[in-house]
């Protein structure tokens, strides 16, 4: 049997198949067809050929083999520090191999390229901070991570988060209409406590548009009521698209770039439609590498740019804030040591670190915030990056990777830490579950507005 | 009034109060019941893994688990099911109130009842201060019923009301739906206000004034708008409100209580139900009904 | 066979190592691709070069980034080595000597306590490097004989040197054998590993223009290497 009914070289294109392939508990029969899938060599070659150019070929032809990767690798770190996860080895033993042997490898093999791809890197880009010749595994995992979608070795979740993104552009199957609605809902359930509070949907020249990760709609609506607070206490003339709201890619996890390309297309079809002068997203980091960072390659923009300027969530709020449209009611502000976790995806990869640092000045009493060390682009991912949080087969290695992030928010003595990335929310909250250290984690959004100097005049009127 | 109810169960013992109300409504006043049961907190991803509510552990859902759930909620409930042709089960994924909200929202509820107490998994609450019930009462549209002692809900039927009043916004609501619900089911309506002297210490001449005042503006307030609805009375005195409202209720063999739920504090953990309320419902020997919005009253 | 290997040899080995490097510099600056390495280099040439300048910079600098400021130990063999066999050649006296007499110029010459040093240094650097591919497990899984060869290659011009400087036996022996080994070495460069002479600078550059251009470059954050 070389395809699999559930474990296929074919992208999930349709509900049917994916509810198929969803229903399928844990993966059980998905993962038993894979150890039939067949490779497709040439098909393999072929696209390496394609792809593989003189900067990867180069990484590989002068990789020192010096070893300096292996201290850089949180994973090798976390690990034991046992020398098969020492990055560059982990990268020439799988993609190098299948580059070696011009494509003629075993299933077994890919098999193991995709437990190595998906469980022993995050793709977090720190280990090229790290090499001499600036070889960068992280970019050559997420290349590899693309061949082996393309053989469909990918795990479980991980197809079915892409077909999610294929059949409803959106990580959750959230429609369009269950968007709207939730929006109508928020705003409902919102006005009452801030009068005069709206989500515009789909409204044409506003001054930025607001997109966000499909997990909101569907589990944690409040987050979208708690962004429409700080548009309309700053003034703001905002809108969220009805379609190409969603920002976020497992896709992009998965290494499924025809899907990555529609789904960044869908929404810089909204910007081109609804012309806003800029747009934000939600705070999440891998939603901003994919729709911001790496969109623009994906869709095929000349100058790498999306359509119109595209910030993060905390560049919007450090300039609200320091412009006066949020103000800070100084005897709200975090009064107890506060530690922040960068993210990998907006801050070693959008140089992101000083406006969070800006935003946490004004929000925190001086003194008490506690950096982590190391810190800024030098911060180590928070263990559940690229996809490891969400994939049930590696959640063993996914919770031994958590204790370095542990083990960092340890030592700043800090029992609050700020987490502007729903990745890292997660895998800190996983954390706090598995090793129950006492901490407690937050968005900005919510911590913002429950120390916000409200202006009189937007207070609810009691009619007392 | 009570066309579609939604009985908010974890199937734990704690519930089961809340059920025997919310059965006894359907079968009294042929009301739709849907068991509406939260799963568990989506874990990873799709939301295919949950956190299950009540043990805490990781499930997966599948067709399985949910058959399985379905079945044993329909064992718990089995002797109240017998009855109830208008029933049925809903399950979902989610954070609890969240969920419960969006399926009072869908399905234009008329009324939510829950247990005050269902075992919140702690871990899960710890991202999102409050309970389940704050939050559920603070945003739902409709009037949610809760139950929390076994021995509230043994009265059957509702023939004896008590509006409990702060003269709020909200307590309008709550006081049109007081009002309709005693017209509706030809109920006594005995309408309070307790004047609060917590941790204070009043001259008795000033106590006396502001009683006076409270009783007027009861009856200028309240009166007017009952027209031909005769079997009010008025009740005014001075005390620790929830204490005062539990002892007129047990007094009066209340077996309805309703109260207003208001909280401008937007910190939902400092939010405490206007705390009024929350005290009432954990001491009360009846159901408690709380109101906070206008529309479904 | 000296004046064989001094002449046209030499002049060959010039030829193909050089005009190999240069090879490989094109064939890399045209392997580079927008879409598929997504970076706009064209687009935003000017911050691309700001962040390849900073990225060679850094690295060039044995205190500039924090991988050699955590790590000095063998940030010292790194740069001890790589001074050593990249200064030495090119400033030796008998080398400039050559020079004067073929091309009429010479460069300004290292004395020859400086050379010595240099030398002996760039060799127990080079075999202390060696030593850690067998003694630390993260840098042995990683080598392979090729490593070896390439250090053998890239030493042995050098011993043979010492060995003639000293006049360990057969003067003339020791002499051609530095000759031919240099030869070897220069015409390893374009070749092999050693490529990394140019594509360090290419690699370097290209991951410096990734950064100054799309990974924070424009949002006017300069990468702290």
């Amino acid at each position: 049997m070389p395809e699999g009914i559930l474990c296929n070289k074919t992208p999930i294109k349709t509900d049917e198949q994916l509810k198929l392939v969803l229903s399928d508990s844990r993966g059980t029969k998905y993962y038993a067809e894979m150890l039939e899938l067949e490779v497709d060599s040439d098909a393999l070659w072929a696209l390496i050929q394609k792809t593989m150019k003189s900067r990867t070929k180069t990484w590989f032809e002068i990789c020192a083999h010096c070893g300096l990767c292996a201290n850089s690798c949180f994973l090798y770190q976390v690990n034991g520090r046992i020398p098969q996860q020492v990055p560059s080895y982990k990268i020439q033993s799988t993609l190098g191999e299948i580059v070696k042997k011009k494509g003629k490898v075993t299933n077994e093999f890919m098999r193991h390229c995709m437990d190595v791809a998906w469980s022993q890197c995050t793709c977090c880009n720190r280990c090229g901070m790290y090499c001499p010749h600036g070889i960068d595994m992280g970019v050559m995992f997420g290349y590899l991570r693309g061949l082996l979608y393309s053989q469909g070795f990918v795990p479980w979740e991980l197809k079915i988060g892409s077909g999610m993104h294929r059949v409803y552009r959106a990580q959750m199957d959230v429609t369009t209409e269950d968007w709207v609605e939730t929006c109508e809902w928020m705003a409902e359930e919102t006005e009452e406590e801030w009068p005069g509070l709206e989500i515009p949907v789909d409204k044409q020249n506003a001054d930025i548009m607001y997109t966000c990760n499909a997990r909101e709609p569907k589990h944690y609506p409040e987050d979208v009521a708690e962004a429409a607070i700080l548009f309309h206490v700053a003034g703001e003339n905002w809108t969220v698209p009805s379609e190409g709201w969603e920002q976020t890619s497992l896709s992009m996890f998965a290494g499924d770039w025809e899907c990555c390309k529609d789904n960044v297309q869908n929404v810089y079809d909204a910007i081109e439609r609804l012309n806003p002068k800029r747009a934000t997203g939600t705070e999440c980091g891998h939603a901003h590498r994919a729709t911001v960072i790496e969109g623009p390659y994906w869709t095929g923009r000349p100058d790498g740019l999306p359509p119109v300027p595209y910030i993060h969530y905390v560049e919007w709020l450090a300039e609200a804030l320091r412009t006066g449209k949020l103000k800070i009611d100084p005897a709200k502000r975090i009064k107890e040591p506060v530690t922040l976790q960068d993210s990998c995806n907006y801050v070693r990869n959008q140089g992101l670190k000083d406006v969070t640092r800006e935003i946490i000045s004004y929000i925190v009493e001086p003194g008490y915030f506690v950096e982590m060390s190391p810190t800024k682009e030098h911060n180590y991912c928070c263990g559940g990056g690229g996809g490891f949080n969400g994939i049930g087969m590696y959640r063993e290695q996914r919770n031994v990777a958590l204790r370095t992030k542990m083990d960092q928010i340890l030592d700043t003595g800090c029992k609050l830490v700020i987490a502007p990335c729903h990745n890292c929310w997660d895998a800190i909250r996983d954390l706090e579950e598995e090793y129950e250290i006492g901490i407690r984690w937050s968005f900005l959004k919510p911590l913002i507005i429950g120390m916000l100097d409200v202006p009189e005049h937007m207070l609810p009127k009691d009619e007392e | 009034m009570f066309k579609k109810i939604i009985l908010a169960t974890t199937g734990s013992p704690a519930s089961f109060g809340a059920a025997r109300v919310a059965f006894d409504m359907a079968k009294r006043y042929g009301s739709e019941v849907t068991i509406f049961h939260v799963l568990g907190v989506p874990t990873k991803a799709f939301s295919h893994v949950v956190n299950d509510v009540r043990t805490g552990e990781e499930v997966e859902v599948d067709a399985d688990y949910l058959a399985w759930v379905e079945e044993e909620l329909k064992t718990t409930y089995a002797k109240q099911f017998a009855g109830a042709e208008n029933a049925k089960i809903v399950l979902a994924t989610g954070m609890p109130p969240r969920e419960i909200l969006r399926e009072a929202r869908s399905q234009d509820a008329d009324l939510i009842v829950m247990g005050a107490s269902s075992g919140d998994s702690a871990k899960y609450q710890r991202g999102y201060p409050g309970s389940t019930l704050q939050k559920v009462a603070k945003a739902a549209r409709c009037p949610v019923l809760t139950v929390h002692r076994e021995s509230a809900s043994y009265w059957g039927g509702f023939s004896n009301i008590l509006f409990g009043t702060d003269f709020s916004k909200q307590a309008t609501s709550a006081f049109k739906f007081a009002l309709n619900t005693a017209r509706e089911l030809d109920c006594d309506l005995t309408i309070f206000h307790a004047l609060d002297i917590s941790g204070k210490v009043l001259d008795q001449d000033q106590i006396e004034e502001q009683l006076i005042v409270a009783r007027k503006r009861i009856r200028a307030t309240y009166v007017p708008q009952m027209g031909d609805f005769k079997n009010f009375d008025i009740e005014v005195w001075e005390g620790a409100p929830y204490v005062e409202i539990v002892k007129l209720a047990r007094e009066k063999q209340v077996d309805l209580i309703v109260m207003a739920h208001h909280a401008h504090e937007l910190d939902a953990e400092k939010a405490k139900i206007g705390s009024t309320v929350e005290q009432v419902i954990v001491r009360a020997n009846c159901p408690v009904v709380s109101v906070s919005k206008p529309d479904k009253v | 066979m000296y004046d064989f290997l001094t002449g046209p040899m030499l002049w060959l080995t010039f030829a193909v190592s050089f005009g190999g490097l240069l090879v490989r510099i094109v064939l890399y600056i045209k392997g580079l691709n927008q879409q598929l390495d997504r970076v706009a280099y064209r687009a935003h040439m000017g911050y691309g070069l700001k962040g390849a300048f900073n990225s060679i910079i850094s690295f060039l600098n044995p205190v500039g980034a924090r991988l050699w400021r955590i790590r000095p130990g063998f940030a010292l063999m790194f740069f001890v080595f790589h001074i050593g066999i990249v200064i030495t050649p090119i400033f030796l006296i008998a080398h400039n000597v050559m020079l004067q007499e073929n091309l009429g110029f010479s460069l300004p010459a290292l004395p020859t306590c400086v050379a010595d040093i240099l030398t002996w240094a760039a060799v127990v650097a080079g075999l202390l490097l060696t030593l850690r591919r067998v003694a630390f497990p993260e840098v042995r899984i990683l080598t392979t004989g090729y490593d070896y060869l390439m250090m053998v290659i890239t030493l042995a011009p050098f011993v043979t040197g010492l060995l003639a400087r000293y006049g360990v036996g057969d003067y003339q022996f020791w002499l051609t054998a530095h000759i031919i080994t240099g030869e070897i070495w220069l015409l390893s460069l374009p070749f092999t590993k050693l490529s990394h002479v140019v594509l360090f600078f290419m690699s370097r550059a290209q991951l410096g223009m990734d950064y100054g251009i799309k990974r924070g470059g424009m949002k006017g954050s300069s990468m702290s290497w």
